[in-house]
């Protein structure tokens, strides 16, 4: 009995805990990365951007159940907004940022209120529709956005006034570790609310979830809305670190790409899409290294092999070795 | 005191013998950054084989220092990746030249690199006349549209036709080339008739053919990019009936090596304006195509190939002048002149780019029965046309 009620404490003390603890996890893996790899942060930088667009690609599938190949469009909007803001208006970057999570929300807004109508295959066709659309619009858009050559010459100023973006790349990998914590705590928060709960209502059966009260149509433009704004603050992140944005940030690739690291680290757990980004973007690194011109292998494999023995992703492997050691005695 | 003396004098050594070593054997890294993998793979396996012939031609060694090649997959067009890979390549391997670039985009995101660094960037292939002027430490051993077109209006102009309709891929490069072709063939005394800018996702052209046939040209300036496009804008060409109307073709790289045994008989004829076709007549080239077909049976010697044999050419001469000493390198490659492949050329002091014969080409059949360019005139030192400083 009294072992019950302690489990319980415990649970409860996680409960109030549990914002705080991917924080924590997270700062202290970059912290390590930081100590480990002081060459590497351009590249631990782009694989923390992509946790942060991969997060908000999370959001959508792997809570409220809605498959896109679109997922490009607002991480390309917030770019082109974050990019355009610093040329002519601010250069501050946390500006930029703003700017890159209004663009994507509102493109997320306006293209969701008709995607989201659609459904299956229809709904796939029309948001790699919408990413096309807007990938034509940057080329011709010459005078805005400097077409195939790209949006370039962009410059942040220091952050917060006080730390310059330097050579190696430091300031940059921590602040893009900041913003990720701060989105990530943001998903953690939103996954258990009532309207978490009301997505995951979705995902399971959408029509009893209609049946029950819930306006499924306005739940689901929300959450588009709310994951069109994180992606574009990944792209804002992505054009200031760059300081060049180009129309591939609309390319097909990208949104395949957001889905696989997805389904790799398991969709519908935050912690599932860090991991599937860091072990997709690890292994393609040092498989592009050691050889430059195969490497497409080794990636086709890992993918198989991860999708056949744990369908659920790699966060559900420790789950997995415990159900198979329960079963053996 | 003593002490102090003591650790001056043997920082001094140290620093001595260091310096001595390293003038003796040290490995100076170059870094390739390239698309190696994907659609666009062509450029990368071009450039390394390229690299590859230079390399076993002249040997690894440049005035006693070891030269390394490191290369980097960025997969296409993709910014993020080139400056991402270039960063890693200058603070982790430590390379003093940068190298490859097959994309504007991926050149230009390096630009600020290259000034923090002052690593010179050499780029083998991207052709916007842009991208020069985004940093001092940029070379350029490819070409440029404007360089290109303009001599293909003059010659065109030459060569007895008056009205031109021009039909370019609705991209920054296509819009470059029908800048410079149109200004460049109405100074010349013709007259454009129309001026169509086709999708770049088109494999369709036979609307077009009908609207290069219904504007009373008598010739089309084209430019499309290398590969399916290109492919289809020929046959197109062919089968409505074009070129038996006298319509005639002027290109630039429609009839790139790589591709133009796919066009097959249909390529016959075609006139281009290139800086470099695999059958130029001179010693060099023949050996250079050669020995890369000794290395990579099956491979086709072109624009990329050529681009990056003389950027690892240009490479070495720096390195011989200049060492690791990115300023003074730079410095060195502006005027050089020496003879490459394609014929005689010249880095431009002003724009950093290669000044360069473009040769006029008729696609034939060789003697031994493969498809060539052929070149049938000289336009002598043509610089970059199209920079503006």
């Amino acid at each position: 009995m009294t072992n019950a009620t302690d489990q319980v404490s415990i649970r409860r003390k996680m409960g109030r805990l549990a914002p705080v603890l991917p924080a924590l996890i997270v700062s202290v893996a970059a912290a390590i990365a930081f100590i480990l790899f002081p060459y590497d942060l351009a590249f631990l930088t782009r694989i923390v951007i992509m946790m942060i667009f991969v997060l908000s690609f999370d959001l959508i599938l792997g809570y409220a159940g809605i498959a896109t190949l679109g997922h490009a469009a607002m991480y390309g909007c917030g770019a082109y907004a974050a990019g355009l803001v610093s040329l002519h208006l601010a250069s501050d970057p946390l500006i930029g940022l703003l700017a890159g999570a209004v663009a994507g929300a509102l493109i997320a807004w306006i293209s969701g209120c008709v995607l989201l109508r659609a459904q299956g295959v229809a709904l796939l066709m029309i948001s790699i529709a919408v990413t096309m659309v807007l990938q034509e619009t940057a080329s011709q858009a010459r005078w805005l956005t400097g077409g195939a050559d790209g949006l370039a010459g962009i410059t942040v100023s220091p952050l917060l006034g006080m730390f310059e973006f330097d050579f190696v790349g430091q300031v940059a990998f921590v602040y893009s570790v900041c913003i990720l914590i701060a989105v990530l705590i943001f998903c953690c928060i939103l996954a258990s609310s009532p309207f978490g709960l009301a997505l995951r209502g979705i995902e399971g059966s959408a029509s009893r979830m209609r049946a029950i009260g819930t306006p499924v149509y306005r739940r689901k433009v929300t959450v588009y809305v709310i994951a069109g704004a994180i992606a574009g603050i990944a792209g804002a992140l992505a054009a200031q670190v760059t300081g060049l944005v180009g129309i591939e940030v609309f390319n097909f690739s990208l949104s395949a790409d957001v889905m696989v690291m997805l389904i790799v680290g398991g969709a519908g757990r935050l912690y599932g899409a860090l991991v599937g980004t860091l072990v997709f973007m690890v292994v393609h690194h040092i498989a592009a290294g050691i050889d430059p011109f195969n490497w497409l292998f080794v990636i086709g494999f890992m993918l198989l092999i991860i999708v056949f023995a744990l369908p659920k992703g790699l966060i559900s492997l420790p789950d997995r070795l415990v159900a198979l050691l329960r079963r053996k005695p | 005191m003593k002490f102090k003396k003591f650790a001056l004098c043997a920082v001094v050594t140290a620093a001595f013998s260091t310096a001595s070593t390293m003038a003796l054997a040290e490995t100076i890294k170059v870094g390739v950054i390239a698309t190696f993998s994907g659609p666009n793979a062509i450029w990368g396996k071009q450039f390394r084989e390229a690299i590859d012939v230079y390399v076993a031609q002249h040997g690894d060694e440049v005035a006693g220092n070891k030269v390394e090649f490191i290369y980097k997959d960025v997969g296409g067009p993709n910014a993020d990746a080139s400056k991402a890979a270039a960063q890693e390549l200058l603070v982790r391997e430590g390379v003093k030249y940068l190298a490859g670039f097959d994309f504007t985009p991926n050149a230009i995101a390096v630009a600020p690199l290259t000034k923090q660094a002052k690593v010179p960037a050499v780029i083998f292939n991207a052709g916007t006349s842009a991208i020069n002027k985004q940093s001092e430490f940029f070379l350029r051993t490819s070409f440029t549209l404007s360089q290109l077109a303009q001599p293909a209006a003059q010659w065109a102009a030459k060569s007895g036709a008056k009205k031109v309709v021009t039909a370019v891929s609705d991209y920054n490069p296509g819009i470059d080339a029908e800048a410079a072709f149109s200004s460049s063939f109405e100074k010349n005394g013709g007259a454009i008739v129309e001026k169509i800018r086709m999708p770049l996702q088109t494999t369709d052209f036979a609307p077009f053919m009908q609207r290069i046939k219904a504007s009373g040209a008598d010739a089309v300036f084209a430019f499309l990019p290398v590969g399916p496009a290109t492919f289809a804008f020929t046959k197109a060409y062919n089968e409505n009936g074009l070129k038996a109307a006298g319509i005639s073709f002027y290109g630039t790289g429609e009839t790139d090596e790589t591709t133009l045994d796919a066009l097959g008989d249909q390529a016959i004829g075609l006139v281009t304006a290139y800086h470099y076709s695999a059958a130029h007549d001179s010693e060099l080239n023949r050996s250079f195509v050669a020995k890369l077909k000794e290395l990579h049976p099956g491979s086709h010697a072109n624009m990329a190939s050529v681009g990056a044999y003389d950027g690892v050419d240009l490479i070495y001469k720096m390195i011989k002048v200049a060492g690791t000493d990115g300023q003074k390198a730079v410095e060195a490659a502006k005027g050089l002149e020496w003879e490459s492949p394609r014929g005689p050329v010249k880095i431009d002091p002003v724009s950093r780019h290669v000044i360069q014969n473009v040769y006029i080409r008729q696609v034939e059949r060789a003697a031994d029965g493969t498809l060539i360019n052929k070149e049938i005139a000289t336009i002598p030192n043509v610089p970059d046309l199209g920079f503006n400083p």
